[in-house]
């Protein structure tokens, strides 16, 4: 239902005003698998028949899965929510509306309109592009309030500090993948690419960070995986790593560069 | 201080090429409107009129030529061209979880102008409903809704690609009223249409594009004067049809009996003044429409 005088201002404001229910939608949802998790702790803390079964399953499975220090509260944590689950979903929504922020409004045909107003196609793009950043912060937010303000009532206690290290990688492989669908979206206007290839670079991210464990030599390769600097570095535990982070995000903003270079210079929605 | 200097031309296009990889685009497109000229771009669809105004608003790039609105490089001054114009796309597509008042006020905040109660007259000449979403709206509301926020502040150029395609007479009435407002005060307009009698009551001027060229341009006053008017006339008797094929003017002169054809172009005073000294029954003259007329006026160009 629409509001009796809604009012809007900014392009960045729209992008998120457009975004609202989904927004709701997928913060929701991590909530719901967070406070699950949560619920199951419990029953694993401290229950040394579960330590034995761990123990029982091949080092290559345990280390594939995060799986170490399974009955403490941050190796839970990292092998339950951080290794694999929270990071995916966040980026999933991140690729998803990445790729639309822009190749979606030549889509749709409302940039015709929107764009014979005084607006620079470098400010759209930034714009848009904040409103991707903005969400995932969001989503993130929402999963470590989650997380630190149920935790203990689950027996689960988490120090803010590593639990904010942990969730920024979180954010920061959304934010990067997210990043590069948008590029992708905003370089050729084709929504479907984008969000191939966003999704692609994801997975195997992921498969490139985690596999080495197992394979030795993939560990020469593991740099160029963008969630290996996130969350590879087991920030749960270790905190930030500054260097790491810098990698990511200069990956991240070299993806808006080319966002915003390829878009000025091609016509739009032919 | 935003006088134009000397008048120049608010548009001027010059050898403009633009192809696309699926076809169509334009060939070789040469036009020039002036301030306070009401041009009206006329061709089938897919001719070619949308390509030359999104090529006016920078959406897409000329493969060659040179294009200027305001005096001011289409690409290069863009943003300056773009604070003085109004644009009402073809196919109007809009954010449809917004209400009118929302996509508005989105729009004013990006022109950093007009102020609210500006624009919410023009919604309520149009009768327009501000608070309606836009997905629950006809097509004709959602046309309106493009209207007002090309007309907006009042710009001195509006580019209205099939301005009153899906409105109901009275609507178009009051677009065109607010053309020929903007003319009056000096401001541009530049209005596409496959619709020449739609053209033609308000343009100064029509272009008509056909696989992407001009074909021709030519003034509405012009085309009206060159009209052939067609002439048809009974007497009393056979005696009277005499006399008519040699004034001047008349063509494809046919008397059978006591009736009477014929076609007359320009002044239609030598015919009435030998119509007047006859004994005359019955007399019907009729003026083309600007369709036939322009169709006919092309094809005599065109040997």
């Amino acid at each position: 239902m629409a509001e009796p005088h809604q009012s809007l201002r900014s392009i960045y404001e729209r992008a998120l005003r457009e975004e609202q229910r989904a927004l709701i939608g997928w913060a929701t949802g991590l909530a719901v698998f967070s406070v699950v998790m949560l619920a199951i702790f419990p029953t694993i803390s401290g229950n040394e028949s579960f330590s034995k079964l761990l123990e029982a399953y091949p080092e290559s499975l345990r280390k594939l899965f995060d799986v170490t220090d399974y009955t403490t509260g941050p190796g839970y944590l990292r092998s339950e929510v951080f290794s694999f689950m929270a990071p995916l979903l966040v980026a999933i929504f991140a690729i998803i509306w990445g790729s639309d922020l822009v190749a979606g409004e030549e889509d749709r045909g409302t940039i015709d309109a929107l764009l014979s107003n005084p607006v620079s196609r470098r400010r759209f793009v930034v714009e848009k592009w904040a409103a991707l950043v903005s969400g995932v912060l969001l989503l993130s937010a929402m999963l470590e309030l989650t997380l630190g303000l149920l935790g203990p009532a689950f027996k689960l206690h988490i120090g803010w500090a590593p639990l904010s290290a942990a969730v920024l990688g979180l954010a920061l492989v959304a934010i990067s993948c997210g990043s590069i669908a948008f590029a992708i979206g905003a370089a050729t206007g084709s929504r479907a690419l984008a969000r191939g290839i966003g999704a692609a670079l994801a997975v195997a991210s992921y498969l490139l960070s985690s596999l080495p464990s197992l394979v030795s030599w993939l560990r020469p390769v593991r740099p160029v995986s963008l969630w290996y600097h996130a969350l590879g570095t087991d920030p749960l535990v270790t905190g930030f790593h500054m260097g790491h982070l810098g990698v990511d995000l200069l990956i991240t903003l070299l993806a808006v560069l080319v966002a915003v270079v390829a878009f000025e210079r091609r016509d739009l929605a032919v | 201080m935003d006088q134009p200097v000397a008048r120049e031309p608010t548009i001027v296009l010059e050898h403009v090429y633009k192809r696309y990889r699926t076809g169509g685009g334009v060939s070789d497109l040469s036009l020039s409107v002036g301030p306070g000229e009401v041009f009206g771009f006329l061709g089938p669809n897919g001719a070619g009129k949308t390509t030359v105004i999104r090529l006016l608003l920078d959406l897409i790039r000329p493969n060659a030529g040179r294009i200027a609105v305001f005096g001011l490089d289409s690409r290069l001054a863009s943003l300056q061209i773009r604070h003085r114009l109004g644009y009402l796309p073809g196919e109007l597509s809009l954010y449809e979880r917004f209400t009118a008042r929302g996509i508005l006020t989105h729009f004013a905040h990006l022109r950093g102008g007009p102020p609210w109660p500006a624009i919410a007259s023009l919604a309520e000449q149009m009768d327009l409903e501000l608070d309606r979403p836009l997905r629950t709206m006809s097509k004709g509301n959602r046309q309106k809704v493009g209207l007002v926020a090309a007309f907006m502040g009042d710009p001195q150029l509006l580019l209205l690609d099939e301005p009153t395609s899906g409105l109901d007479p009275l609507v178009q009435q009051q677009v065109h009223q607010e053309v020929m407002r903007a003319a009056t005060e000096g401001r541009t307009v530049f209005l596409s249409s496959h619709v020449l009698s739609e053209v033609g009551e308000v343009a100064d001027r029509v272009g008509l594009i056909r696989d992407g060229r001009l074909v021709a341009v030519e003034r509405v006053a012009e085309l009206q004067h060159r009209a052939l008017h067609q002439v048809d006339a009974t007497f009393t008797s056979a005696a009277e049809a005499r006399g008519f094929e040699t004034l001047p003017g008349v063509s494809n002169f046919k008397s059978t009996g006591a009736d009477l054809h014929l076609e007359v172009a320009g002044s239609l005073r030598p015919v009435v003044e030998r119509l007047a000294q006859t004994d005359l029954i019955d007399l019907s003259i009729r003026e083309p429409t600007l369709e036939e007329l322009f169709l006919a006026f092309y094809e005599q160009d065109n040997g």
